[in-house]
């Protein structure tokens, strides 16, 4: 199979996941039995997955398979504005990020290789009409589908190492907001919104593996940052009134947004054949997303300056470097200031029977967003995880994975001085508090 | 085991739907509205134009509706102990755009304010004007009882108070004094609230004394110094009221009408002072660059804008700078001229521009200096009253040089595109009216230690774009 039937096949799908459900805007949802684990996998060889959380681990993977994971994520999110007003919440939307691997080698040979597919970042968020932070944002929806392909080789029948060429295979971006002009006989208020495509580009990732016994098994892999280029965007305005038209000439923009790199380490022990306990460590490279700059084709906002009571507009047109001349912006900056993301993970699986295998784990993820920077596109915050899980196995070659991840986002704040202390006043001040639960199901074949 | 399995699956879709359907609730961690020792129950606002909700050039229904006193009295009443009703003098529905107000247009392809007038039929505007050749302004009277928003558009201390002149000169005192008493046939707004039977006799300060206020806010004084600037200060021989009031009458003037209203401090309340009015966009819009800039486009060799400063028995024509601030009318009067074939006012030291267009360096230094001076009294008789006083004149100094950000919604004092500043560059939009009512909440609360609600500016509106 090639990446291009990979992405027909995900292209049907466009998937996303809501409200990410990792820090930032990042959705670690990479392989299905993983997800039931509270998302270890850097230093197991449960499955194809392997590919995802350490390529260096796909050659120790006894089995070769075919495998496919979907997941319903339903984040519920409230925000409360500090200026006062009731509670806001999010308009309820399902989104299903997914994940498909496939991975070959011969029988008892030293080497592997597969492919895979899935969405490492995403965001989806509908906020209620009307809701205190529309100048800000009312909707967002962040798409990627990664690609990639992967080699492994064992080195010894103890290391193995392996590296995949990652491609950002399809990007989408749409961002939309309200404008804070008024117009005269209750014309609804204007609405933009910006819709683009993300041009292909590549990253890697790559690993290592190393199991000096039965019981014992560590790993570390890193998966490079991939840029998430847009250009020739489009701008599209809705009730723009009448008088501003001027100041709203933009119809495209670019703008890039980085999808960061991560650095894992993770370590399982396996005191019986039957049990699994796993930890791992990630460092997500947030703070390589400083700020979002948008550039447009045109005008993207109403004039700083208005004709005055009586004016000759004549003279006005005619001198256009003047003092008094209307001025638009062309482009525009907002501040993140992401940091670097630490994540804790604990894992564990046990073989029931040769069928069943139950599975639970949890995790702790800090917050990507600074305090006071926590903008409505990624109202992100500390977390807490928790999933559990089941395989079932049908004559040792089909099976049903089926998961169940729970995140508790910590209820987060931050006030008006805040935002003006940090220059980022261009967001709302007030309290956000979100949970998703994502239940997920997997089908794999091993041969 | 395949029962375990066939167990737990339907037990995890279960759980998944009891936790997916989990919306979060955040408390409100607000103080919950609490009016402390206050009791709001008879809230009575005392002041001028800014008071009774004038905005755009005019008072009209829809902006007295988001008066900072109706702002006020909305949120005190989520105290619980609030103004069971907080009575407006409004125009009836048939005349609710009152004395007409300011709308932008599109003129030639350029958006700008038009002023509404018989010429224009009002703009389409429902104007309340009874067409009283003896009166020309006079607008439809209110009938209703008396009503707790007693702001009269246009009101100074001087002018409120009956007993207040006290220039030194007894035959202006006299003057000032006869005008003050009788200025309920002089003030068209002051006219439309007073019974018949009191118009012409009963001055502002008796008026308000017939209220029995449990909580009340003074913001008064504005005039005493605005008249004057927005005139390019210039005094009308004919007005008494056109002047900067001195200290001595203004002193005379406000003692006696904080005291009336806080019944000799007995009643809580807030005074507030007068804000900066040179900063305001009335001021600070058409600038001397941008006059001189004009000039400069149709002769090249412009040296600048000429303008008439001095007095008018020695007026002294020179080229203005910047510290010479230029009205918001200047660019409007200067194109009528030329329209009807006249050279640009300004553009020749023959033609200058005349004194009530600007107000000049020396000018504005002594508004500025007369504010601090008719501030220090505020202050000074806010406390022998024991009310708190709101300090607008900080206040607005901030706003003007940062403007105000709600909820992702970058306010200014810019001209119309900042929204906080109505077509006549003076008085305050909704949301202006909005922001301010929160300053007046802030300063009640800390004062008092109460814990009055702000409201929401953005459920305000700004200047409204054709």
């Amino acid at each position: 199979m090639t990446v291009k039937t990979l992405l027909l096949a995900g292209g049907t799908l466009l998937v996303s996941a809501s409200a990410a459900s990792a820090s930032g805007f990042q959705v670690n949802l990479g392989g299905q039995k993983n997800i039931g684990m509270g998302g270890v996998g850097v230093a197991l060889t449960l499955d194809q997955a392997a590919m995802f959380y350490n390529p260096g681990a796909l050659a120790m993977v006894r089995e070769n398979g075919v495998q496919v994971g979907f997941n319903a994520a339903m984040a519920r999110s409230a925000y409360r504005p500090e200026s006062g007003g009731g509670q806001s919440n999010l308009n309820n939307k399902l989104v299903t990020p997914f994940n498909f691997y496939a991975g070959f080698g011969p029988k008892e040979g030293k080497w592997k290789i597969g492919i895979g597919a899935y969405t490492p970042f995403g965001s989806e968020l509908h906020y209620a009409s009307n809701w205190e932070g529309r100048y800000s944002l009312t909707d967002i929806n962040l798409r990627s589908i990664f690609a990639q392909v992967t080699g492994s080789y064992a080195i010894t029948p103890q290391l193995s190492v392996g590296a995949g060429l990652v491609m950002l295979a399809y990007g989408d971006v749409d961002l939309q907001k309200d404008v804070p002009l008024t117009a005269q006989n209750g014309a609804p208020t204007p609405h933009v919104t910006l819709n683009g495509k993300a041009k292909q580009s590549f990253g890697y990732n790559v690993g290592v593996l190393f199991k000096p016994s039965d019981k014992l098994s560590v790993g570390a892999s890193y998966r490079s940052q991939v840029d998430a280029k847009i250009e020739n965007g489009d701008v599209r305005l809705r009730d723009v009134i009448y008088s501003t038209g001027a100041a709203f000439t933009a119809t495209n923009f670019s703008a890039t947004l980085p999808l960061p790199g991560t650095a894992s380490v993770g370590m399982a022990v396996m005191p019986t054949e039957k049990l699994t306990v796993s930890l791992d460590a990630n460092l997500v490279f947030w703070s390589a997303y400083r700020t979002l700059d948008f550039t447009f084709s045109g005008n993207n906002g109403y004039a700083k300056d208005f004709a005055k009571p009586g004016e000759n507009t004549d003279s006005r047109l005619g001198s256009t470097t003047t003092n008094g001349v209307t001025t638009y912006n062309t482009s525009s900056s907002a501040k993140r200031y992401y940091q670097d993301a630490l994540c804790f993970r604990l894992g564990a699986q046990y073989k029931a029977t040769d069928a069943l295998t139950v599975r639970a784990g949890g995790f702790f993820d800090q917050a990507a967003v600074k305090d006071g920077y926590v903008s409505p596109e990624t109202p992100d915050a500390d977390r807490i995880g928790l999933s559990a899980g089941v395989s079932y196995e049908f004559a040792k070659r089909f099976g049903v994975d089926a998961s169940f991840l729970f995140e508790d986002f910590l209820k987060r704040s931050q006030s008006q001085s805040d935002l003006l202390n940090n220059g980022t006043t261009d967001r709302v001040a007030g309290t956000y508090k979100t949970t998703i639960a994502i239940p997920g199901v997997g089908l794999y074949v091993k041969f | 085991m395949k029962r375990t399995f066939n167990y737990s699956l339907p037990a995890l879709a279960l759980l998944g739907l009891t936790l997916g359907s989990c919306q979060p609730t955040l408390e409100d961690t607000r103080p919950a509205a609490d009016a402390g020792s206050l009791n709001f129950s008879s809230y009575v606002a005392v002041g001028n134009s800014l008071t009774s909700g004038y905005s755009d050039g005019g008072l009209y229904n829809e902006a007295q509706a988001a008066s900072y006193p109706a702002i006020l009295a909305q949120q005190f009443a989520k105290t619980a102990k609030g103004p069971a009703a907080f009575v407006q003098p409004s125009f009836s529905a048939a005349k609710k755009d009152g004395s007409g107000y300011v709308q932008l247009r599109v003129v030639n392809g350029t958006t700008t304010p038009v002023q509404p007038s018989a010429a224009n039929s009002f703009l389409g505007e429902q104007v309340a004007y009874t067409n009283n050749p003896a009166f020309p302004s006079e607008l439809e009277a209110y009938t209703g009882s008396q009503p707790d928003n007693l702001g009269v558009p246009g009101i100074s201390v001087l002018s409120a108070d009956k007993t207040a002149s006290a220039s030194g000169n007894a035959t202006v005192d006299a003057q000032t004094r006869g005008a003050a008493a009788a200025y309920g046939v002089l003030n068209n707004f002051y006219q439309r609230i007073l019974p018949a039977a009191d118009r012409g006799t009963k001055d502002y300060v008796t008026y308000i004394g017939q209220k029995t206020p449990t909580f009340f806010t003074c913001w008064m004084g504005n005039n005493d110094v605005l008249t004057f600037a927005t005139n390019g200060g210039v005094a009308s021989a004919t007005n008494p009221f056109s002047g900067m009031t001195d200290t001595t009458s203004f002193g005379r003037g406000y003692r006696n009408i904080l005291s009336t209203i806080s019944k000799n401090g007995t009643v809580a309340g807030v005074a507030a002072n007068i804000p900066n009015v040179t900063t305001i966009p009335y001021f600070n819009t058409v600038t001397v660059a941008a006059v001189a800039a004009s000039f400069k486009a149709a002769n090249p060799a412009s040296p600048g804008v000429f303008i008439t400063t001095g007095t008018a028995a020695a007026p002294v024509v020179r080229l203005a700078t910047s510290a010479d601030l230029l009205t918001l009318t200047t660019q409007g009067y200067i194109a009528a001229v030329v329209a009807a074939g006249g050279t640009a006012p300004g553009s020749l030291p023959t033609s200058p521009l005349p004194n009530n267009y600007v107000l000049d360096a020396t000018e504005a230094a002594a508004v500025v200096a007369r504010t601090t001076q008719l501030n220090a009294i505020i202050a000074k008789t806010a406390r022998q009253n024991k009310v708190a006083l709101a300090d607008m004149n900080t206040f607005f100094t901030t706003i003007a040089q940062q403007g105000i950000v709600t909820n992702a919604v970058n306010n200014t004092a810019t001209f119309a595109s900042g929204n906080l500043f109505s077509l006549d560059g003076v008085h305050p939009t909704p949301r202006g009216y909005a922001v301010v009512a929160n300053e007046f909440i802030r300063v009640i609360n800390s004062y008092y230690g109460s814990a009055v609600p702000t409201v929401a500016p953005n459920d305000y509106r700004g200047v409204l774009f054709p």
